[in-house]
């Protein structure tokens, strides 16, 4: 028992500490890669392939969050005769949390799935190790073009899930419910800060940056056969929603010492 | 037995008191060789007894557990990443699964490791020297397809061609023959004597085609349970006195092999038969 928590500990520290190698070689191959715009294209194939193919199913998300968040508030808030306040908690909270942190999990299943999917394939087929035989660091030619196209569009994306879940809550709240529009987009302008919409996209760049490493990372060390693959594609699902949830936490904390730190300044701003 | 004297400089590429572990169990048990520049040799040995991991540390894909690993030398095997990838650029490595890019086409396949690191400007003359080398091993015609649509044989071909692509000038062959018609495996041997004579690659051929073997090897070493136990001339491995390589290079079967086919007959009682799931 105790053996086994113990051979459990040092599997786990193990794993953390070659996590932190494989970051810190993608980190330095992200930054060589910038530098060198002959593998632009790489990062711009990529980016079709993470972002913009997944703008429909973030957007889908984005929408229905507001919509429901619109059905499930309205009640408490019409009992106490404040529904047309409605805009104000719809928009904070997709704009805040719900649209980061829904399109970031939406972007760990989809794109994360897909990132160790194909590169535990092309491990296990030793793809992996034929880029390293030719003498190319296959952190740079695979980790780094991936990472860079998910830090860079995980904040778009957010920003389409924003921009649905304000429309959806918008169209339900107006359309479904009745509320008075001019009311509605009021409250909401008074609520929300430009502070909260900022900081719920800059979520993006962390949240995209963790998924991209956590899959890759998982790829790289995927187990031989079919079922490593899976295995791989499993744990880079867990670990990556662990991670956004984490980092939102730690974000949370951050963001909020730094506003109060700073809300007396604002005037000035 | 080779001797235990071999130094760094004895050849291009040296091996000294090569050890590796997989979980404790031993796959090769300190090898030393020494390989000369510009000959080529073939390296024989019963499936599983060591012949791919050996390949892949003389590029050191695998880090040994112990003992050294040189080219032209220099100790490679406790390099970094970034000094290997350098040393990588003299090698050429055909893997015994092809390992193809199957996201790219077999155009961009062979020229991937002349982009990397080749400034290329001229893809006229480029896209002329895929044509030669996917010729060179009979694939000419084939530059758009991807990899999933080739056949085994077909793929090994056009691996052959991404591994001779920079010039190398030492060539690995992981099993370059295997799965292919005994036409296409001879213009394979063919391919590998010419670029021993014309541009004299060193070479490294595993195979387990003893009629290739003699005709490309200059030496021939016989690998079994990770060590050498035999090693020399095509001549010298044909009359070679163990009972092992006799055996290995006629493809006879040994007396204990016999024994456990014969144990027990063909039909066991805990056997399964279509006519149980009646
Ligand atoms: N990554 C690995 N992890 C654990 N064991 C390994 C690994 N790679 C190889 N082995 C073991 O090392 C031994 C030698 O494998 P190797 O692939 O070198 O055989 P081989 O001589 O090339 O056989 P074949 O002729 O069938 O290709 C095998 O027993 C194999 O199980
Ligand atoms: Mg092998």
């Amino acid at each position: 028992m105790i053996e086994e928590l113990g051979q459990w500990t040092i599997r786990n520290v193990n794993d953390l500490g070659r996590f932190s190698r494989f970051g810190a070689a993608s980190f330095a191959a992200i930054l060589r890669t910038l530098w060198l715009p002959r593998t632009y294209p790489l990062i711009f194939t990529q980016m079709n392939a993470i972002g913009v193919q997944s703008v429909p199913v973030v957007m889908a998300t984005g929408a229905f969050v507001g919509m429901i968040l619109a059905i499930q508030a309205y009640g408490q808030l019409a009992s106490m005769g404040l529904e047309e306040r409605l805009g104000v908690l719809i928009n904070i909270a997709v704009v805040k949390e719900l649209g980061p942190v829904l399109a970031a999990v939406m972007l760990a299943g989809r794109v994360g799935g897909a990132l160790t999917a194909e590169l535990g394939t092309m491990n296990v087929t030793e793809q992996i190790s034929a880029v390293q035989s030719m003498g190319t660091n296959p952190i740079r030619y695979l980790v780094a073009p991936r990472v860079i196209a998910c830090l860079l569009l995980t904040p778009f994306l957010i920003i389409f899930a924003d921009l649905l879940g304000i429309l959806g809550g918008w169209a339900v709240s107006v359309f479904q419910l009745r509320i008075n529009a001019g009311a509605y987009w009021n409250y909401s302008a008074i609520g929300v800060e430009m502070w909260d919409i900022s900081t719920g996209i800059l979520k993006g760049f962390f949240f995209g940056g963790a998924i991209a490493l956590i899959s890759c990372y998982k790829g790289f060390t995927c187990r031989e056969g079919a079922q490593g693959v899976g295995e791989a594609c499993t744990e880079a699902f867990v670990g990556c929603f662990i991670s956004i949830l984490f980092l939102n936490y730690v974000f949370a904390v951050v963001l909020d010492a730094i506003y109060k730190t700073f809300w007396p300044l604002r005037p000035l701003l | 037995m080779s001797p235990k004297t071999i130094q760094p400089q004895d050849g291009i590429l040296v091996v000294q008191n090569l050890y590796k572990t997989y979980d404790q169990r031993v796959v090769l048990n300190h090898l030393s060789l020494a390989i000369e520049k510009g000959k080529t040799t073939v390296v024989i040995g019963p499936s599983g007894c060591g012949k791919t991991v050996f390949m892949k540390h003389l590029i050191v894909l695998e880090r040994p557990t112990d003992g050294q690993v040189y080219f032209q030398g220099r100790r490679i095997d406790d390099l970094d990443e970034r000094e290997l990838a350098q040393i990588r650029t003299h090698f050429g490595f055909c893997f015994q699964g092809s390992a193809l890019f199957d996201s790219l086409t077999v155009y961009e396949n062979i020229i991937f490791p002349i982009e990397q690191h080749v400034r290329v400007i001229d893809y006229k003359q480029l896209s002329e020297l895929v044509k030669h080398k996917l010729a060179m091993v009979g694939m000419d015609g084939y530059q758009n397809q991807y990899p999933a649509s080739l056949s085994g044989g077909q793929k090994k071909r056009v691996a052959l061609a991404r591994a001779i692509a920079l010039n190398p000038e030492v060539i690995l062959y992981d099993e370059p023959t295997t799965g292919l018609d005994p036409i296409m495996s001879d213009i394979i041997n063919e391919l590998i004597l010419k670029l021993q004579k014309e541009l004299k690659v060193t070479s490294m051929v595993v195979t387990h085609d003893m009629k290739s073997a003699y005709k490309i090897a200059d030496r021939i070493i016989m690998l079994h349970k990770g060590r050498i136990i035999a090693d020399g001339g095509p001549d010298h491995i044909r009359t070679h006195p163990n009972d092992i390589v006799q055996q290995f290079i006629h493809g006879k079967v040994g007396e204990a092999e016999l024994a456990a086919l014969r144990l027990g007959g063909t039909r066991f009682e805990t056997q399964f038969l279509p006519e149980d799931f009646k």
